[in-house]
């Protein structure tokens, strides 16, 4: 029997209807396919790849120890240990275990967020340790859980603490090295993106997987000597003890490269415990950040400009009668009676300023501050010495400051006669120290650094190579010059030096500005000196040191902390004396 | 099962150059229907199939060995980490001048140099 399908049987609707079925199927198939492909390719390829971010290393800062590298500032891994109150099923064991492994890091109320049960988040402690979590992990505590986190922690405590700065709540580097360097400490974030599984492990399979390793921050070698820095720390904090103030800073360099060897602030702070300062002002690095009028140590870069034009010499001679009216006011010695027909270097021995106006008076026509000599004194203080300028320090909120150009109404013979003797214009420590430093090195201004390096990933530095400096003077106006600030300190305070080293320095005594008027009441006692062998200055010291309401003198009160660092360095840079 | 010759025959080329070699050619005379011919492919495609589930699995299985062996090396940077720190912390300055070898120094009345 043949069977055959006749025609509007049921087998053939059934026929015509299953292949109606397919078409329909094939036509879904072929919109989700091909024409929907890209839409559910995305959003098969968000479920199942996951894009993490690979934090970067914050890197590392180090201060030297001589030659070797010490850290100062470290990251360490701590955690969050947190609680879904829903979830704990004994609250009594984890505030139990909670308090008595995490101590001072728990909350207090501990029970009070745990009934909050409400809430499905509560952190019950931070900033624990690795060792305490894993304490608490071994306890298998129900709906406990920790969040790891990576914080910045000192071994030194407070030292440097304005060189170096903080890192804040954002993880962004605030004051200091940590903000002048931010970009290079925080390195570059990486990126993995992988298929991964429900536990987020990433998987090998598929074709758009990305593995890009983080670029950790470089860690960065200061040019701070942790022994120099701790003396200088303490020498100012003894100074200021004595003095009876509470504000001081000192700088240490090294004249021969510009690489800054201690940096020092009194009040300071303590990094890890930035978030408890009450004042803001802690964490300025006053050598850097807080412009002032230095006072009579300038006086050794009027005579060096003198000298450099070749309008005096050490020996040359004036006559001083203690007062000079320079335009409707009168300049004044501190110290009287040295009248008469003297040197310069007795001028700058005495630190009397009608000798620092006479040398700007030569810088023109010899009777009056014409406007070539403030042209003079300008293109050296300002454009030579680099006073009034950034000097480019890697540390963050350096202030320039203000030399009143001559240009300017304010640029008038009264300003440069005050400038001639460091008043009437606003510098910081850091370009006076730099500036002196051409001083005795022989002519060469370094940019003052305080990055010795990097350290590799094998542990050696990398040193920065010392730029090429500029000559502001000539050699023989720096050895003129150095020869006289040792003739000051040898005149004034040689007893208090170890016998056999080259020792110099000038004393500052700078007036304050209260309601636009200068008054003696409060005064800033500086000292500026330098100490090695007779061939080569070794180092650079500068002290600042004042307190409201008080009249400090950079002789009595600086000085003794500029005399305690120095005899301290002589031994520390080993450095033998001659005769 | 048996074979019998189906042809036999000795080409110019061989008579010149191959002699010795063997010059008869055999035929299978099992005959595969198409039913087993698609049994046979659907056999071979579905061997290749487990093949590749089982080489995909064994890298997958990989990729938890690494997440394994990853972690531990975390965890041990951390502990290194912690340990760097505790050896800074120990050789710290404030540490060493609060020490009791420290304290028991004397300052040195006088320093002499070798010349």
């Amino acid at each position: 029997m043949k069977l055959e399908l006749q025609k509007g049987s049921r087998s053939k609707i059934l026929s015509a209807l299953v292949f109606v079925i397919m078409g329909i199927f094939v036509a879904r198939l072929f919109y989700l396919q091909i024409i929907q492909h890209d839409y559910y390719v995305g959003v098969a390829s968000t479920e199942q790849v996951k894009r993490l971010t690979i934090p970067p290393k914050r890197g590392l800062i180090y201060a030297l120890d001589g030659t070797t590298p010490v850290p100062l500032v470290m990251n360490q891994t701590v955690y969050t240990v947190f609680a879904d109150p829903q979830t704990v099923t004994d609250s009594g064991k984890v505030v139990d275990v909670v308090r008595r492994v995490a101590g001072g890091n728990a909350r207090a109320d501990l029970q009070a967020l745990l009934d909050k049960k409400d809430s499905r988040y509560q952190v019950l402690a931070t900033k624990v340790t690795r060792v305490q979590a894993d304490k608490i992990k071994a306890e298998d505590l129900n709906g406990v859980g920790f969040q790891e986190q990576s914080q910045r922690v000192y071994p030194e405590v407070g030292l440097a603490a304005q060189t170096l700065g903080f890192v804040d709540f954002e993880g962004v580097g605030q004051y200091g090295v940590e903000g002048g360097l931010n970009d290079r400490l925080t390195g570059k974030a990486g990126l993995l993106q992988s298929v991964t599984d429900v536990s987020d492990v990433p998987l090998t399979i598929g074709d758009g997987n990305i593995n890009r390793p983080a670029v950790d921050g470089d860690n960065i070698v200061l040019s701070i000597d942790r022994n120099i820095q701790s003396k200088a720390e303490q020498a100012l904090a003894d100074g200021l003890k004595a003095a009876d103030v509470d504000r001081g800073s000192v700088i240490v360099m090294d004249p021969q490269s510009g690489r800054v060897m201690a940096m020092a602030n009194l009040p300071t702070y303590k990094p890890a415990e930035f978030s408890q300062v009450q004042d803001a002002s802690a964490f300025n690095n006053a050598v850097v950040s807080v412009p002032y009028e230095p006072g009579s140590d300038i006086k050794t870069l009027t005579m060096a400009t003198g000298i450099d034009k070749g309008v005096v010499r050490p020996d040359s001679t004036y006559n001083n009668t203690d007062y000079m009216k320079i335009d409707d006011r009168m300049i004044s010695n501190y110290s009287l009676g040295h009248t008469g027909i003297i040197t310069f270097q007795e001028a700058l021995n005495y630190s009397l300023n009608t000798g620092f106006v006479t040398v700007l008076e030569r810088l023109g026509d010899g009777k009056s501050i014409t406007k070539e000599a403030r042209e003079t004194m300008y293109d050296y203080f300002h454009n030579r010495f680099r006073l009034g300028r950034t000097t480019g320090i890697e540390l963050a909120n350096e202030a320039a400051g203000t030399i009143i150009s001559p240009a300017e109404t304010e640029g008038n013979a009264v300003r440069y006669s005050n400038m001639a003797f460091g008043q009437g214009m606003d510098i910081t420590m850091v370009q006076v120290a730099s500036a002196f430093c051409s001083l005795v090195n022989g002519g060469n201004y370094y940019t003052p650094t305080v990055v010795a390096g990097v350290l590799d990933k094998n542990g050696d530095i990398k040193e920065n190579s010392v730029p090429a400096p500029s000559n502001p003077i000539t050699n023989s106006t720096a050895s003129q010059m150095r020869e006289m600030a040792h003739t000051v300190r040898s005149t004034l305070f040689g007893y208090l030096d170890k016998p056999g080293y080259y020792i110099g320095g000038k004393t500052g005594t700078s007036q304050v500005l209260k309601n636009g008027v200068y008054v003696d009441t409060e005064t800033i006692g500086t000292y500026l000196g330098y100490g090695g062998s007779a061939e080569l200055s070794r180092y650079v010291i500068m002290i600042q040191v004042s307190g409201d309401n008080k009249a400090m003198f950079g002789s009595y009160n600086a000085a003794p902390i500029f005399t305690d660092i120095s005899n301290w360095m002589l031994d520390y840079l080993k450095i033998q004396p001659k005769g | 099962m048996s074979y019998q010759r189906t042809q036999n025959f000795v080409s110019r080329r061989q008579q010149n150059w191959s002699r010795n070699q063997n010059t008869v050619a055999f035929v299978s005379a099992i005959k595969l229907g198409p039913v087993t011919h698609t049994v046979l492919i659907a056999l071979m495609i579905t061997i290749l199939g487990l093949i590749y589930l089982t080489q995909a699995t064994r890298a997958t299985g990989y990729d938890y060995a690494t997440q394994k062996v990853d972690t531990q090396i975390a965890e041990l940077n951390t502990q290194k980490s912690d340990l760097e720190i505790e050896n800074a912390r120990l050789t710290a300055l404030e540490t060493v001048k609060n020490s009791s070898v420290a304290k028991a120094m004397t300052a040195p009345v006088s320093t002499d140099y070798v010349q």
